[in-house]
């Protein structure tokens, strides 16, 4: 079942600019490695839950899987052959704000092999180029 | 403990964002050298060696700034959006015999006896440890044996070994590893189905509420308004026929 906020302040939302790089949420945080997207783009809920029951399916019951990025952006659409105007059209699916760099999944606790081909199958399912990473240097 | 580095560097006069693109794109690592009461130096080394050492693990290094030497210790690094390339570095003035609070990775070692059980997971919330120790005595990294950890066990920042003149400062309660059992998927996909509907809407009056309220207030102001005897007054839809 594709994920969505429990309360929000208001129902609809404006489309804002998207396409800036990553600042934060950028890095491995819980897990060991990550699947970091290389593009920026609205993940909606759907795809983000079909990552997950690939790397969930994958895994079986092996790791742990942490999800990095929420959809909590509300996506309006009008219906077809609707004319202009009339106001902002109802919420259509909720989607998750990605940047370039935003970790998008992590693993914990399995090999890194495993690790990558658990994450290459979530790739797969992505809409946007991601690459593997693992953990940033300790200082 | 790894070895000094010896890194050659030299001082940037001209600082800012536009001038540390020019340092990087010419191959250089902008950086800044700072502590000891002294003024801030803003340096320059050279990119390639550098990361190369910072990547192996060096932490303490002998910079040699237009040909005198200083013992630094790199405090903090700077990525880009990818968390690839290092873009900027600050080091420390230090002594090779001052205290310092440095972080140190933990590695897990060892097959834990509870990984044996389907559906078991190990994980290792607190990854790297806070200690305070001599510049010459920082450790690599701390080595934790976890094979004989077993399910619903937890090994603690307290039960960590640390060599003499270590003191961890890392909350001794922390965990380092351990083993849970997975949940059954059924079980999330359940709960999500459960909480799968239209989010609430903070603040939004209730429009059955709202209605019946001002459905009220409505009545009550007519009965106030409406003087006896005078006819009632003429309905919206009437009004759109015309």
């Amino acid at each position: 079942m594709p994920r969505l906020p429990k309360r929000v302040k208001f129902r609809k939302e404006m489309r804002r600019v998207r396409d800036r790089k990553a600042t934060k949420g950028n890095y491995v945080a819980f897990g060991d490695y990550g699947l970091q997207s290389m593009e920026g783009v609205w993940l909606t809920a759907r795809q983000l839950e079909a990552g997950r029951v690939a790397a969930q399916h994958f895994l079986k019951r092996e790791g742990q899987l942490y999800i990095r990025v929420f959809p909590d952006k509300p996506i309006s659409k009008k219906p077809l052959e609707t004319r202009m105007g009339k106001g902002k059209a109802e919420v259509e699916y909720w989607a998750a704000r990605v940047r370039p760099g935003t970790m998008l999944f992590e693993i914990g606790g399995v090999q890194p092999d495993l690790a990558r081909r658990a994450l290459l199958r979530v790739a797969m399912k992505m809409p946007v180029r991601c690459r593997f990473v693992g953990r940033r240097v300790t200082v | 403990m790894k070895k000094t580095v010896n890194l050659a560097a030299t001082t940037r006069d001209r600082l800012g964002s536009r001038y540390s693109s020019r340092v990087r794109a010419s191959g250089g690592l902008p950086a800044v050298l700072y502590g000891h009461g002294e003024a801030p130096l803003a340096i320059t080394l050279d990119a390639k060696e550098a990361t190369r050492h910072i990547n192996s693990g060096g932490r303490v290094f002998s910079l040699a700034i237009n040909g005198a030497e200083q013992i630094a210790l790199l405090k903090d690094l700077q990525f880009d959006y990818l968390g690839d390339t290092i873009i900027h570095a600050d080091f420390a003035r230090v002594d090779l015999n001052e205290q310092v609070e440095v972080k140190v990775h933990v590695k897990l070692v060892g097959e834990a006896v509870g990984l044996k059980s389907a559906g078991a997971v190990l994980l290792h919330p607190a990854s790297e440890l806070t200690i305070k120790c001599r510049v010459t005595g920082i450790p690599e990294e701390f080595e934790v044996d976890i094979s004989n950890l077993e399910v619903d066990h937890s090994i603690h920042v307290r039960e960590i070994s640390v060599p003499e003149g270590v003191t961890i400062l890392t909350d001794p309660e922390a965990v380092v590893a351990t083993i849970h059992m997975k949940k059954e998927e059924a079980v999330a996909e359940a709960a999500a189905a459960e909480g799968a509907a239209e989010p609430e809407v903070i603040r939004e009056k209730k429009p059955d509420a709202e209605d019946a309220k001002a459905g009220d207030k409505k009545d009550a102001k007519g009965a106030k308004d409406a003087k006896p005897g005078a006819k009632p007054a003429a309905k919206p839809a009437e009004k759109g026929k015309k």
